[in-house]
This record gives C-alpha cells, structure tokens and sequence, in this order.
C-alpha cells in the first residue's frame, strides 16, 4: 500500500511540474480543437499531432500525446453527438443515443454528460491502475487464445443488443463487418486476399474510412433526401439548455459509475477491450433499464455509461500496454510508435526502469481528464452553436473536412474513394434497415478473432470443443448464449405487438 | 446502388419487399466474396489457410441473407424506401473529384471545387452565400491543414508550382 502512495505522489510529482503541465493543456485544447473537426476522429487526430510532440524531452511529449488522446477522443464524442460520426470505434455507440439527444435539442447536456462522465471515470481507473496494475496483470495472462476468441464472441453479441430492430439483421451486419475485415494481407502467410491488386487495399480497409463512410457520407446523403428537410430543421430550432437538469444528473449518476465498473475491468484485457467495454456498458444501461425502449431515442444513460465506461477503459488498457506491450487499440498502437521514437520499448521492464515515466503519465492522464473538463464545460455552448448553421453550408464544409481526414491519414486518394463508396453502401444500409453499428464492431474485432481463433484450434489440434472445456472459455461463452437468447425473445414477442400496431393504422 | 426495383414490380407473394432485397443483396455479397477468396489456401492439418476465416465468414453471411430473405418472404414488413438521386449522386461526384484532383491540383483548388460539387446535392443551395462560404473554408483549411498541422498537403496545381 505504501508503494501505493509513493508510486502515486512520484507521478503527480513529474506530471505537476508547469512546464509539463502546459504541455498537457495544450495538447488537450489541440486535440479537442481538431478532434472536433467532423470527419476526422480520434486516430487521424493522433497521427496529424503526433509530429509536434518530437522535439520535446520524452516525458513531456508523453504527457503532451496524452493530452492530445484525450482532446481527440473528446472531439470524437463530440461529433458524435452533433454530427453522428463517430471518431473512432468506442464511441460509435455514443452516437445511438447521443445524436437523438442533439435532434431533440439537447447536444448541451449531452456534451455535458459526456465530459462529465469521463472525467469520473478517469478519477476512478487512475486509482485502480495504481491499485490493481501488478495483480490484474495476472488476469490478462490467464487468458490464453480459447478465451480471447470467447471473448469477442460476447463482444460480438452485444452488439446486437444494441440493435433497434431485427437480432437476425443485426448478427447478418456483424459477419458482413467480419467479412469485411478479412480483405487485405493475411497475418500469418502474407498471402493478399480480396485485395483485387489494388495497392491500397493490401494493408485492408481502415476503420476510418469505413466509418467515414457508414456513419458520415451515408448519413449526410440520407439528410439530402427528400423529406428528411424537417428532421434536420427539428435539430436547428430546438435547443433546450446546455447544461444537464438535476434530474439529468440524478438518471445517469449510476450509469456513469456501472460504466465506470464495467470500463475498468474490461480495459484491462488488451484486444478491443476499450471498443467492447462501451458496448458492454451500453448494453447493461439498456438491459437494467426500466423501460429499455428509451434506448436509441435520447436517453442520456445511453451517453453517460459508454462515455464512463470507454474513458476508464483507455485508462486502464494502458496496463497490458506498459507491462505486456499490447496495444489494445489503433491508438495505442500509435502512442507506441511514438514511445519506440524516445527510445522508450513499452514492456514489463518500463515499469521497473523507468517509473518515472510510467507514473508520470498515468498521473498526467488525470491531469488531462481533468484539463478537458476545463477546456470543454464553456466550450459546449459553442459546440451546440455548430448545429444552427443551416445544413445546405453544412454538409458540404462535413463532406470537405471528412475527404481531406481520410486522406491525410495514408495520403491516398483510394482511401477517399473508398469512404465515397462506403457512403453509398451505408445509405443503402439505412434504406433497408440494416444498422451500421454492428457492422463496423465485426470489422474491428474480426482480424483479432480470427488470430485467436487459429492460435485456439493450432494449440488443441483441431480440437473445437476447446471454447467449452477450458473453464474462463466457458463461462465467456455461457455468458454470450444467453445474452443472445434474451435479445431474441422479447424481440419474438414485440413482433407481434408491431403486427398488432400496423393493422391499427 | 439506386437501381433497386421499386416496389410495384416486386410479386404479390413477398411480403416484407425491405427484407427479400436487403437478403438476396447480402447473398449476392457473399457469394461475390466467396468467388474472390477461392483462389486462397484452404485447411492444412490443424492449422487455417489464408482463405479459411474469409470463406467461413462468407458462407455464415450467406445462410444469415438467406435466413433474412425468408423473413421478408413469410412476415409482413416495409416497403422498399425510394432513393432520391440528387444527393447520393452530387456527394459521390464531390468526393469523387477530391480524390482525383487532390494530388494533381492541390488542395485549394479541389476543396473549393468539391464544396461546390456537394453544394449542387440539394435545391436549397444559394449560389452567392455558398460560393462566399466556399472561399472561407477553402482559405481556413490551407492556413489549417499544411502550416498549422504541418500536414504535406501541397496547396496549388502542381504546374504552377514547378
């Protein structure tokens, strides 16, 4: 415990100093300020900043790419929540419920909660990374190929909880998305598959595009539509408050805290752990809720509880990242790169050689936390401000800022090309009800079931039993059964109900 | 994308029109990746080709578009939306020209001509404002992009440059 104190205190100690606490303001405000950008989210706001913090002394260009994560990732929910794209793949839930929060004209609270949420959240995972780093550590090393690909499976099976409609839809968009995943080069052969020769295509589609694609060319198309004019006015005239009611407050103090729960624990495992954690969390909210049928039309638990629950999770995944030197996430994979450039090889012999360093930058993810809530609480009048310019200006401005994002981030024309296509694709989604979200889950976690799942059936020699005869595999996998059969029955019962709706009107 | 059939010729015996196309497309998808990964290496022993997760993947899609076509077959759903042409069309074009343009002519001229482009996705445009916002944005993303991110985005047509 003691070790505890002074691990903590010799952080805050490097963390406080003014030089480095500048250094992680103004990477927070530079990360919001681009994050923001609608079209370019949390990765290609890491990859454009990444450059600036080289000059600077390892320790602070560390804490400075922290500060810049956290602006990001804010922005990112941020244009989520106004402009439903979301910046990359933990906060694709945030735009479920946030983005109808924002057409009912409540994007202030919204921002408020999220803000707010994360802070929390960050408070809490900092202690715990402190705390439960060493022993937790043991926890994610249990967990050999079998339970990792049990994993996903549940993280897959979550996603269609999170669906509005039809289970079947949505576990059909999840293989889609999987099958998606699957183009390019494979990892262990380096054979190219689905790739047509086309260059761009060898190192597989990328998660931004995609989403670009799905979320925003799709859903800005959609907006054009005809008749879709009086959604889009309902989101301009209405704007009820910035700051969230009392009675805000009180709905999503819980969630935050079970977000915060479910964030932490889950962040730890490093493979997608942040992405599942803030579908987990959303799903639980909506599984626990009193009247699930709030979920996907506004309610702000459904942006309290992803919001905590990813935050805790990127703060927490940092654990595989220092003592195992997994990346959990694009992210990371970039703040490694950054790292290997100071010299710095994450891995269990950091923490021993360097605690300066490690403590230093879990105690400036706080610090960042809490420098976005100070940047971000007066901004969010501003933010919301954003939506009163009239969509004919709008969209095109969305369209430009969105082809320069993904362009800049391989400077590849393809890509660009890519995202335009993808638009098409999602536009037909929405057309024949086919929900996105799912879709871009299966394209994230499908190269790492796929990894995992050949590892798995390497070590038992073929043997597929192997998912229900190692203990933690089983209860995983238990787990996800029975999460599916609970999303399949009311849905067998509502239909009815609907039947009965429609032969009404 | 927008040649899916309207909704008086589909045959009186489909009865969610949504769910029959949006699965027949889905089996079209898969079927079409099936094609495109039958040239990988299958299952050797225990361990996975480069085609195994692609295919399995595939033929799980293929039953799941089958199994959605069925239910637009037997259960009473939606109609097929209709497609507007304007928007879809103008936003491609838009995205379409930056990605031609932005390497040869640069990003002033092509972020300018692809606001343009995108603007002409809906009647609502007003000309004068549009080109005037056009500018602005145009100006904020070259003083934005290259010098304060630092990003190697070349501004002007390159035959001007040299």
């Amino acid at each position: 415990m003691a070790d505890l104190f002074s691990n903590l205190a010799l952080g805050f100690g490097v963390a406080f100093s003014p030089i480095n606490l500048l250094l992680c303001l103004i990477g927070a405000l530079v990360g919001t300020l681009v994050g923001v950008l609608p079209g370019i989210g949390t990765i290609a706001t890491v990859a454009m900043l990444l450059p600036i913090t080289f000059g600077l002394p390892p320790v602070g260009a560390l804490i400075m790419l922290a500060g810049i994560y956290y602006g990001a990732q804010y922005g990112g929910s941020t244009t989520s929540i106004l402009v439903n794209i979301p910046g990359e793949a933990t906060s694709v839930v945030t735009t479920l419920d946030g983005f109808q929060m924002a057409k009912q004209g409540r994007a202030g609270p919204a921002l408020a909660i999220a803000a707010i949420g994360s802070f929390f959240a960050g408070c809490v995972s900092t202690v715990l990374i402190a705390v439960l780093g060493a022993p937790l550590t043991k926890l994610a090393l249990a967990f050999g190929p079998a339970e990792y690909f049990s994993l996903m499976v549940l993280g897959l099976i979550f996603a269609t909880v999170l669906a509005k409609g039809s289970v079947l839809k949505a576990i059909a968009m999840i293989v889609f998305g999987l099958l998606l995943s699957m183009v390019g080069s494979d990892i262990e052969t380096g054979a190219s598959r689905m790739a047509f020769n086309i260059p761009e295509l060898a190192d597989g589609l990328g998660f931004a595009t995609v989403a670009m694609g799905v979320f925003g060319f799709a859903e800005i198309i959609r907006n054009l539509d005809a008749g879709a004019e009086m959604d889009r006015d309902l989101v301009q005239q209405k704007i009820t408050g910035l700051m969230p009611t009392r009675k805000d407050l009180i709905d999503s103090a819980p969630a935050i805290v079970r977000g915060t729960i479910l964030g932490s624990i889950l962040g730890i495992l490093p493979g997608g752990g942040a992405v599942i954690a803030s579908f987990a969390a959303y799903t639980f909210e909506k599984k626990i809720a009193r009247d699930p049928s709030r979920f996907g039309r506004g309610a702000i638990e459904g942006v309290a509880a992803p919001e905590s629950a990813n935050n805790a999770a990127a703060q927490t995944s940092f654990i595989p990242l220092l003592t195992l030197g997994i990346p959990p996430n694009a992210v990371m994979a970039l703040m490694v790169g950054a790292m290997t450039i100071h010299g710095i090889v994450p891995g269990p012999q950091v923490m021993q050689k360097q605690p300066d360093l490690v403590w230093g930058m879990i105690a400036s993810m706080w610090i960042g936390n809490l420098m976005l809530i100070i940047i971000n609480l007066p901004l969010v009048g501003i933010w919301v401000r954003l939506l009163r310019v009239p969509y004919r200006l709008m969209f095109p401005s969305i369209v430009i800022f969105c082809a320069i994002g993904i362009y800049s981030i391989n400077n590849a024309p393809v890509d660009v090309i890519l995202a335009g296509a993808f638009g098409l694709l999602g536009y037909w989604l929405i057309k024949h009800d086919f929900e996105p979200a799912p879709l871009l889950l299966g394209m994230v976690l499908g190269p790492l079931m796929e990894e995992n799942l050949r590892r798995a059936l390497l070590i038992s020699r073929g043997d597929w039993t192997v998912f229900l005869t190692r203990p933690l595999s089983a209860v995983l996998m238990a787990i996800a059964a029975s999460l599916l059969v609970l999303a399949v029955l009311p849905s067998l019962r509502k239909k009815r109900d609907e039947v009965f709706v429609e032969s009404e009107t | 994308m927008s040649d899916t059939p309207v909704k008086s010729i589909m045959p009186k015996w489909v009865r969610g029109p949504q769910d029959f196309v949006g699965g027949i497309a889905l089996m079209a998808i898969a079927v079409f990746a099936l094609w495109a990964s039958s040239d990988l290496q299958g299952m050797h022993g225990f361990s996975f080709g480069a085609g195994t997760a692609p295919r399995m993947f595939a033929v799980l899609l293929l039953g799941l578009g089958l199994a959605v076509m069925v239910v637009g077959l037997v259960s009473e759903g939606p109609h097929l939306a209709t497609y507007a042409w304007r928007g879809p069309l103008f936003v491609s074009l838009s995205i379409l020209s930056f990605a031609v343009t932005i390497r040869p002519l640069g990003l002033v001229l092509s972020a300018f001509a692809s606001f343009i482009i995108s603007a002409l996705g809906t009647p609502e445009t007003r000309w004068k404002e549009t080109i005037i916002v056009g500018i602005c944005l145009t100006i904020g993303c070259s003083l934005l992009f290259p010098y304060a991110l630092g990003l190697p985005l070349q501004l002007f047509p390159r035959f001007l440059v040299q």
